[in-house]
């Protein structure tokens, strides 16, 4: 019955369904972003309505929050976490460093456009985002989640040329295991 | 206060008298040094004097003078009293001598001095890389390091921010402020 394509419709949508309403986010902070996560999560805005939760470890978790300013360095940590994390994954980016660099555009040490080097699913603007905007960016994922289109990770896998060899650019020395799952 | 103050200037200029002060109000005092003496002259404050405990090693690119200035800052608890020894080393050159024997502490800010500036230490052994990692260019703190032309070399830039004003610009343009003249020249 599985294989009949209105049933894998039915199935797809009861998936997504369920996804969108469990998304757990690492609690991993790279820039000064971090700092708009704990009134998101606690009971002000209380994230946790819209299934939103913190997980401990990149294995566990759904979603990799980019709050901020990524140096190059970071950049590496970043990688070998989001390779870690299993499907389905998905990156949301945060405040206007991830979009075009915010104010640092001229530094020498952090990256400027993030969907060069990691698949964004969805950019929030604002520096910082207030709360109220985070969330919105988190219905907006969960929206696209229901329409099966949080496919980040898909173009990553199928691009992953692209995305290796701008990572490589600014990581010259690559000593990073594969996680090929 | 300024007994404290006359007690230490005579005390170092006593054994260096090439060593030369500068007086500031409230709890600071400069000494200016040659930097062979500065193992030294931290040595006497530290040991002789009971300036124990070292706050910060900050360090002053003199581009137009094509010199390094290294000021260690000490502090004692038992005066309440910062003193600031200067010290210059050339640009071409930067080769300081080594206190980390004196403070322990004093690595950690030769290895930032060393990564983000390329002075030098003598006989300084610590893990090369600091807060960079496998940085090849310039050190990036020096004045003469051209950081926007890196990052637009090394990094991708998203369109649209050509068009950017210049705030001071923008403001007078608003609101008809006047802004002085010496401000002007740091309009981009």
């Amino acid at each position: 019955m599985i294989n009949d394509k209105n049933s894998q419709k039915i199935v797809d949508i009861i998936q997504n369904w369920a996804r969108k309403h469990s998304l757990f986010v690492l609690a991993y902070g790279t820039g000064c972003g971090a700092i708009e996560i704990p009134p998101t999560m606690t009971s002000r805005y209380d994230a946790e309505r819209f299934g939103i939760r913190g997980a401990a470890t990149p294995r566990q978790a759904d979603v990799l929050l980019i709050t901020g300013y990524l140096t190059t360095k970071t950049l590496k940590r970043v990688i070998r976490v989001y390779e870690q994390m299993q499907d389905p994954k998905y990156i949301i980016g945060f405040g206007s460093c991830t979009i075009n660099g915010g104010m640092y555009y001229d530094s020498y040490n952090t990256i400027k456009v993030l969907d060069k080097y990691l698949p964004v699913d969805v950019y929030i603007n604002g520096c910082m985002p207030r709360p109220e905007s985070v969330i919105s960016g988190f219905v907006k994922l969960q929206q696209l989640i229901q329409e099966g289109k949080g496919n980040g990770a898909k173009q990553y896998k199928e691009n992953l040329d692209y995305y290796r060899a701008n990572q490589k650019k600014i990581i010259p020395n690559w000593v990073m295991p594969d996680y090929n799952w | 206060m300024k007994e404290i103050k006359s007690k230490i200037i005579e005390s170092i200029k006593a054994t260096y008298p090439e060593a030369t002060e500068k007086d500031y109000d409230g709890n600071r005092l400069d000494f200016y040094v040659n930097k062979q003496c500065v193992p030294s002259v931290l040595t006497l404050l530290k040991s002789g004097l009971g300036y124990i405990h070292l706050s910060h090693i900050a360090f002053v690119d003199w581009l137009e003078e094509g010199e390094f200035e290294l000021v260690y800052i000490v502090w004692s608890p038992t005066d309440k009293l910062k003193i600031f020894v200067r010290a210059r080393v050339s640009r071409e050159n930067p080769l300081m001598p080594n206190i980390e024997s004196i403070w322990r502490q004093a690595n950690t800010y030769q290895r930032e001095a060393r990564e983000m500036y390329g002075i030098q230490f003598e006989g300084f052994e610590a893990p090369h890389d600091f807060v960079l990692e496998d940085w090849e260019d310039m050190p990036p703190m020096r004045r003469d390091f051209d950081t926007e032309a890196y990052a637009d070399k090394t990094f991708f830039h998203r369109p649209g921010r050509e068009d950017a004003l210049d705030v001071r610009e923008a403001i007078i343009e608003r609101s008809r402020e006047e802004i002085p003249d010496f401000a002007k020249k740091y309009s981009r």
